[in-house]
């Protein structure tokens, strides 16, 4: 076990070195400048891109980049508040917090919600309460998040007043009802409808007919035995999913007025903003690599059947 | 059950990283705390609170909450370039002239009062009587907020430090032409120190131009030319902790891309008459989420909504339209359409009304001319309409075709096609070239494009490709001349026509259309050279003419701006054509 993290620890920093080097040649193979407006001459363009070391060979750039990363020097700005670190862009404003917080209410509410109405529809599969949820939840795949998020908006914030319009840095737990519910409908209507999928098929199963020959009640059979199956498939869609709902929330947090991270995910693009978009690509790719490693060791701890490399087999 | 459980124990690293995250911060840099506190509030976010929000005993505290954009890039003076920017710097700083309201509203709004530019923090001039040497002398009680006073060297370390190329400001090219040296120290040739200010001593500032400016004055109420304190400015120095400034009022929070609260500057001469005790600018992108706020009474003040919205929210009274110096153009390149009657043509026949109406929907006028309404000439007249109320555009083709009925869109489309046809048929201009017209993303500019689009084919029987691009990769084609049609806006820096005029000069920067017309170019230097008068005026009337004239139509003008807002429950607001409110004397409306 103790090699097979060391390896995966290597092998991610090797993935990370490679993510840099794509990103820097894709974000250099765009057209544009972060220092083009409507009204920059292109002499102020050069002196700009001097300043900044823009004008040096790409491997030199490239070079810098890496040699400040190891160092954890993410490197300034170009657009936001002149000679601003991006660590304090993505860390030290709480963005990134933020951004990770509203991500993994959502993802739990996905998790606790999803799993038991797939669970309920399957089990009471024909029954008018399964075509309910199969409508609401096809409703919910197919709405975007931006039309839902504005539907919450009006309705709970404008008409209702149950809820602020401005969810600000979620200081209070009301803060973040919309934002969470906006972020993870999605997800948790898909998760439904994928353990719904996943659990008819325990179901029909031969060893569930067995246990219940032998007479396990019904709560005992699919808690025990049908639902320990179907979540392989919803477990493995969790995976994409964290980086999903964490980048993905920049339509929510617009709406919302959360000042999170996503927008720069968008933003830093657009303006060509080169250290953030490393940044943030960096950042948010070690964070899914590092997800992914504790799935999987997660997954050998509660289920030594599992192996991880080819020499344990 | 076990492969729940590994979901659970995920989610529980998961969160224990968010935890980790911020105690890192927190415990790890220590010298960054005061920053982030000040920045990233928690326990006392602000709340919006409503103007005549009662509160037992004492008087409330008057707080405006307005939204006027997303965060800003910068709020540094040297380095802004968008008009939020320089409507935050107005409100921190104050330069040699400053804008004051007076009594006359800029449109339906009783709220609102247009400004013109009076002294600042000067309290007198004087000007050579050669028109170049402007000498001004600084009021006696003027401080920064820190306490030290305001002398004219701020001006000149804040003018020396705008052009040069170092800084790399958007409007380093501002003085050029006008301040002496200012073009040369943009172009590296001079030292900055050679640019033409100086402080005679604490409480004078010369400022030496390179020819008599009519506009100079106004252009001393500019944010760009703040002044700045040189022992201030440095990696940071607009943070709220750090920050020092000497207008009525100052930075004391900012929550990045959430809100930006002011409060009264105690140092600022006019403190006893200033309005709202703080003043939170709040900073979002999202216009659903601008109008929740402001219908939910969060916020009084707004610029930005959904256009599908206006129509009801012009109904219910408090959204109001003011104008604004500016004009949507489209470019019409004049290397891949050489033959200007093609470009005449095309410049006639788009149906404006149609866009202004259908489109744009918030009270823009069809454009007549490049000089955007508003600009005044030397007798106070609209530029835009100070020779004919046909405007530049039809003007000159009028004289040139009496017979036609420039009048009406039919007439013009009539001419359109006799243009256009006279050039397919002397050769110089292919029917089956496809023109490209590039846009950025943006679903107005979409319908514009698509609009102008169908006008071109229908009426003239042109095939036109329109090419949607995200800004950058636009801006970079823009540069680079690779278009045939482009669309952009031009909002003035100040009132006069040069602002515009100037662009079309040959080797202008932005005249992207490359348009050369070398009698234009004369008039235009001469005309800078000149103070404000008759000739001037001529002279600049004889300049958009030539403009849309024989061998010109490098632009064709779509329509002017307005500013559309909304406000509820405040009233004395300041208001100039550029775009930028001010709110220092607002006062809770009745």
């Amino acid at each position: 076990m103790g090699t097979y993290i060391l390896k995966r620890i290597v092998g991610s920093v090797l993935i990370l070195l490679l993510i840099m080097v794509v990103t820097f040649l894709l974000m250099n193979a765009i057209p544009g400048s972060p220092f083009l407006t409507e009204k920059s001459t292109p002499e102020q363009i050069a002196m700009a891109e001097a300043k900044y070391g823009l004008d040096k060979p790409l491997h030199i750039q490239l070079l810098n980049y890496i040699k400040n990363y190891l160092k954890g020097d993410l490197g300034t700005s170009l657009k936001m508040q002149e000679g601003t670190p991006v660590k304090n862009i993505i860390f030290h404003q709480g963005k990134f917090v933020l951004s990770i917080k509203l991500g993994l209410f959502a993802l739990l509410l996905a998790v606790c919600l999803g799993i038991p109405l797939g669970c309920l529809a399957a089990y009471y599969r024909g029954s008018w309460l399964d075509g309910v949820l199969r409508v609401v939840t096809t409703i919910g795949v197919a709405i975007p998040t931006f039309v839902l998020a504005a539907l919450l908006l009006v309705v709970f914030s404008v008409k209702l007043k149950w809820v602020p319009t401005l969810s600000g840095s979620l200081t209070d737990t009301k803060s973040y009802i919309l934002p969470v519910i906006s972020l993870s409908s999605y997800y948790t209507c898909y998760i439904a409808k994928l353990m719904r999928t996943s659990m008819l098929d325990a179901i029909n199963q031969d060893y569930i007919r067995t246990a219940r020959a032998k007479g396990v009640k019904t709560s005992g059979l699919i808690l025990k035995h049908a639902l320990r199956n179907s979540l392989i498939p919803v477990v493995t869609y969790l995976g994409p999913v964290t980086a999903g709902i964490i980048t993905g929330s920049f339509v929510v947090e617009s709406t919302f007025s959360v000042p999170g991270l996503g927008k720069y995910f968008v933003q830093c693009v657009m303006s060509r903003d080169y250290p953030v978009i490393m940044a943030t690509t960096v950042v948010l790719s070690a964070l899914v690599i590092f997800a992914m490693l504790v799935v999987d060791i997660a997954y050998k701890i509660v289920d030594p059947r599992i192996t991880l490399t080819t020499k344990e087999e | 059950m076990k492969k729940l459980v590994a979901l659970l124990l995920v989610l529980c690293l998961a969160f224990s990283v968010v935890a980790c995250t911020k105690t890192t911060t927190e415990t790890t840099q220590p010298t960054e705390t005061k920053t982030e506190a000040t920045e990233a509030p928690k326990a006392e976010e602000p709340k919006a609170e409503t103007a005549e929000e009662p509160k037992a005993e004492e008087a409330a505290p008057f707080v405006v909450n307005a939204c006027i954009a997303s965060e800003p890039e910068t709020i540094d003076p040297s380095l802004i370039s968008s008009v939020d920017g320089s409507t935050y710097t107005n409100h921190q700083f104050e330069n040699l002239m400053k804008y004051q309201m007076v009594e006359a509203n800029p449109a339906d709004d009783p709220n609102m009062k247009l400004t013109e530019v009076v002294l600042g923090q000067a309290k007198d001039y004087t000007i050579s009587e050669d028109k170049t040497v402007y000498t001004f002398t600084l009021r006696d009680d003027i401080f920064w907020s820190d306490g030290q006073p305001v002398t004219a060297k701020d001006w000149v370390f804040s003018w020396q430090r705008l052009v040069d190329p170092a800084t790399a400001s958007d409007y380093g090219y501002f003085l050029d032409n006008i301040v002496l040296n200012a073009a040369a120290i943009q172009a590296g040739e001079k030292d900055k120190s050679e640019l033409g200010i100086k402080a005679i001593d604490d409480k004078t500032l010369e400022i030496t131009l390179e020819a008599p400016c009519a506009y100079f004055l106004e252009m001393c109420a500019f944010a760009s030319l703040m002044p700045l304190r040189e022992d201030v400015v440095k990696d940071g120095w607009t943070d709220p902790a750090n920050i020092v400034v000497n207008g009525p009022y100052k930075i004391t929070e900012w929550v990045h891309d959430s809100y930006l609260a002011m409060e009264k500057n105690d140092k600022y001469y006019d403190l006893a008459n200033l309005g709202p005790d703080k003043i939170v600018w709040w900073l979002s992108d999202s216009e659903t989420a601008i109008l929740s706020a402001y219908q939910s009474g969060e916020y009084q003040f707004i610029e930005s909504f959904p256009t599908d919205m206006i129509n009801s929210l012009r109904e219910s009274g408090d959204c109001f339209i003011n104008p604004y110096v500016g004009t949507y153009y489209l470019y019409l390149n004049c290397d891949k359409i050489p033959d200007w009657r093609v470009r005449a043509a095309m410049a006639i026949s788009v149906d404006r009304e149609n866009i202004v109406e259908n489109v744009t929907q918030g009270g823009q006028a069809p454009a007549t001319g490049f000089v955007a309404s508003g600009i005044l000439d030397s007798t106070g007249a609209d530029f835009a309409f100070g020779v004919s109320e046909l405007g530049a555009l039809y003007n000159t083709l009028q004289k040139m075709y009496p017979d036609a009925d420039l009048s009406t869109y039919a007439g013009r489309c009539e001419l359109a096609q006799k243009l256009y046809q006279a050039a397919v048929d002397d050769g110089s201009w292919d029917p089956n070239t496809t023109v490209e017209y590039n846009f950025n993303t943006s679903e107005t500019h979409k319908t514009i494009a698509e609009a102008c689009g169908h006008d071109w084919q229908t009426v003239l029987g042109m095939k036109i490709n329109l090419a949607n691009q995200e800004w950058a990769t636009y801006t970079n084609g823009l540069g680079e001349h690779n278009f045939g049609v482009a669309r952009l806006g031009w909002i003035a820096d100040y009132n006069d026509p040069i602002t515009y005029l100037e662009l079309m000069v040959t080797g202008n920067s932005y005249n992207y259309g490359l348009y050369s017309d070398a009698s234009f170019d004369e008039k235009i230097a001469t005309a800078k050279g000149m103070l404000a008068g008759a000739d001037r005026d001529k002279l600049l009337y004889e300049a958009e003419e030539t403009l849309f004239g024989e061998g010109g139509f490098p632009v064709c003008p779509v329509y002017y701006y307005t500013n559309m807002y909304c406000n509820k429950g405040v009233t004395n607001l300041g208001y100039t054509t550029m775009g930028y409110f001010f709110f220092q004397y607002a006062k809770p409306a009745a």
